[in-house]
């Protein structure tokens, strides 16, 4: 945007001088900000330094310098935990803003060591009998602790991916690929049921006006879960899916009526890509044989997805 | 030259920026309110959402429309007439995508438009290649063509990256065909010619008459620079030397001018980091920390002590640290930097970074039954990325 742009809402009053002369400032690159850098610097610093630590202790176990590197590494997670917490506002079901920028990194670093602490706890001394199970249960519990104490959603998901590996679901885009995404037995239903409890959950501790904006990262674990839960239940049970199609449809029913109360399409997008995925595919075991008819399938579901959005666009506004 | 309605699409840039001051505080909502009503568009312009949403629908369509054409055209045995219908197509499915959409329906950058673009260019230059009989030469200078055309003409920024990307590839790739010491001046011939680019896209910018390419031009300065960079990075002339020119280096000795890359290799990034300090160049500055990131890549990987996870911690530790002071330093602006958000980036919200932090890092490790043993096990329950 050029300045000549604002001289011109000025000239022609829909902004005072005093507001032109705020603005001006920014428009021109009088003042820059580096916001958004100091953050990705941050983000960067907090991601090698904990990954760091993490290989360090564990490769160096058993040495002389192993005990003097565990005491920093406790006596770090302990200072970050003691400055987040004795900085820490008030609790409150609202939303609390943190009083200074790195507020929040700090306790995603603090987080990200207390990992690395339990693993070396666990592996050292065996806490938990049961190996990695009850460690990432008490990583998650931790977690979710510390979320709503600081009002971190960042520490939220890692609570939810925390808690989700803890059911063996792994949260992850980067395992589709692989192939390994809830490939094992049965892990669909796990899914399934999932996904449908931690969003009745959100949604009932979103009714009472806790941490409402905790509710779309919930959500958004909650419905991609469940989603890829019944969409795999179709795909292996080859047979008879004719139950998880429906699932797969009352999950998107949800999505499209979530999306239209709270104007958040992003559910939108999850539903009809899921839903179009699931209906094909079963229309490909009945009706859809020849190329041809495929072919005008394509045109014919796709075209009118797109007529139907450009026609209704007005449902498709975001509330301002 | 711009397909679109010029004063709609001055209009939508003051409503878009007017938006973020309110946000911001900066304005009233009433004032908002009253620029909107002002500064009018009919384009049909929908949230990024609804853009993937129709972008992916558009796709999938057009593949439906170009199978009926296959199968409608199952006779055609010849190269040449299959060259010349894709073109045909191509073209069409251009005029399809002025008429149809950008004038009649008024579209503006709403996913449909994208996909029907991606859709005639890769037609068109597929038709163009198959009547050139794949000619390497016609191909990369007509892909570099069409994608200017279209980042011109629709102001479209993967075309912009992609065009920029083609000039690069047919500057080596015809100074390579030449052979000889054509081919040692490559990383030269680079800096030569995105220099003077990166500064001609930089004050084209500044012209007013350029305001709705305002982004693109962003974007050709920030591939120049980059590209600069690269042809001068040690790394990056060493790795392409030896797997595309078959040079061989035996212990000990280096490639032709090493002490010229060594030294651009430090340079060019303290150069952009000063300039963009400087002259407050947000651009200068975010390619800076890119290429001091791969500067330190490059020299720990010839001069590696064989210690990843010390120089891990210690990046971290150094990072942590200049970001942290400067978030101190600049609690007052100094120079005209200042650390509070002024006009945020609309897709950084909290959510998207919360979604980010829980993917590079987060407990994305399935570990109910995995064993925890020496070697193959991984550090933490619910975090520690990857395996070590």
């Amino acid at each position: 945007m050029h300045t000549e742009k604002l001289k011109e809402l000025l000239s022609q009053k829909f902004i005072t001088e005093e507001q032109y002369n705020n603005i001006e400032p920014v428009i021109s690159g009088k003042i820059i900000s580096v916001f958004f850098e100091l953050r990705t610097l941050l983000y960067l610093g907090v991601l090698l330094f904990s990954t760091g630590v993490g290989i360090l202790i564990y490769e160096n176990i058993g040495d002389i310098g192993h005990l003097i590197s565990i005491i920093i590494l406790f006596t770090l997670t302990l200072a970050c935990f003691v400055y987040v917490f004795r900085r820490a506002p008030a609790y409150s079901h609202g939303k609390v803003s943190s009083h200074s920028p790195y507020y929040d990194y700090v306790v995603l670093l603090g987080c990200l060591l207390f990992i690395s602490v339990l693993g070396y706890l666990q592996f050292q001394y065996e806490l938990f009998d049961e190996g990695m199970g009850l460690t990432t249960l008490i990583t998650a519990m931790f977690f979710f602790f510390v979320a709503y104490r600081l009002d971190n959603i960042a520490v939220l998901s890692l609570a939810i991916t925390a808690f989700a590996s803890f059911w063996s679901i792994s949260v992850s885009p980067q395992k589709w690929y692989t192939g390994d995404f809830l490939s094992s037995e049965n892990l669909y239903v796990t899914a399934m049921i999932f996904g449908s409890a931690m969003a009745a959950i959100a949604l009932g501790v979103d009714r009472k006006g806790v941490k409402t904006h905790f509710t779309f990262t919930y959500l958004n674990f909650s419905i991609l879960i469940f989603l890829i839960g019944t969409l795999t239940g179709i795909f292996e049970n080859y047979n008879s899916y004719a139950l998880y199609l429906l699932l797969l449809y009352g999950g998107c029913a949800f999505c499209v009526y979530y999306a239209n109360i709270r104007k958040s399409f992003l559910f939108l997008l999850y539903a009809a890509i899921a839903a179009y995925v699931g209906t094909t595919y079963f229309l490909s075991d009945f009706v859809l044989k020849d190329p041809l008819l495929w072919f005008f399938y394509l045109i014919a579901s796709c075209g009118g997805l797109i007529t139907f959005i450009i026609r209704y666009k007005n449902y498709f506004k975001r509330a301002e | 030259m711009i397909a679109y309605n010029k004063t709609w699409l001055h209009n939508l840039g003051i409503v878009k920026e007017a938006k973020q001051w309110c946000r911001h505080n900066l304005i009233s909502p009433d004032q908002f309110a009253r620029i909107e009503e002002a500064y009018k568009s009919a384009f049909y312009h929908p949230n990024y959402v609804i853009r993937v949403l129709l972008f992916l629908a558009s796709l999938i369509a057009l593949a439906g429309v170009t199978g009926l054409l296959i199968l409608m055209l199952d006779g055609l045995n010849n190269e040449t007439a299959i060259s010349i219908a894709a073109l045909v197509y191509g073209l069409g499915s251009f005029a399809v995508l002025e008429i149809v959409f950008i004038k009649r329906g008024n579209h503006y950058k709403s996913g449909v438009t994208e996909a029907l673009l991606y859709h005639s260019m890769g037609f068109t230059i597929g038709g163009i290649a198959g009547l050139s009989d794949f000619n390497e030469h016609v191909v990369i200078i007509v892909c570099m063509l069409v994608f200017t055309f279209s980042a011109v003409r629709y102001v479209d920024l993967i075309s912009t990256a992609a065009s920029m990307g083609m000039l690069a590839w047919i500057i080596f790739f015809e100074m390579y065909e030449i052979g000889g010491i054509a081919r040692q001046i490559i990383p030269f011939a680079f800096i030569l010619i995105f220099t003077p680019l990166y500064f001609y896209f930089r004050h084209q910018k500044k012209a007013i008459q350029n305001d709705l390419w305002t982004n693109c031009l962003l974007i050709g300065e920030s591939v120049s620079l980059l590209l600069v960079y690269a042809a001068g990075n040690y790394f990056v002339v060493r790795e392409l030397s030896v797997s595309m020119m078959n040079l061989e280096i035996s212990n000990g000795d280096d490639i032709p001018f090493a002490f010229v890359f060594y030294f651009l290799t430090v340079a060019v990034p303290v150069t952009y980091l000063y300039a963009g300090i400087r002259f407050k160049d947000v651009v200068l500055l975010r390619v800076s920390l890119l290429a001091i990131a791969f500067s330190v890549f490059t020299f720990k990987y010839y001069y590696s002590l064989g210690h990843p996870e010390i120089t891990l911690t210690i990046a971290g530790m150094v990072l942590l640290l200049i970001s942290i002071s400067l978030f101190r330093y600049l609690r007052i602006t100094r120079n005209g930097f200042t650390r509070e958000d002024l006009l945020r980036e609309k897709w950084m919200n909290a959510n998207a970074e919360a979604f980010i932090i829980s993917q590079t890092l987060g407990g994305n490790k399935v570990s109910a039954e995995e064993p925890f043993k020496m070697g193959g096990g991984s550090f933490g329950g619910g975090g520690a990325r990857g395996e070590f």
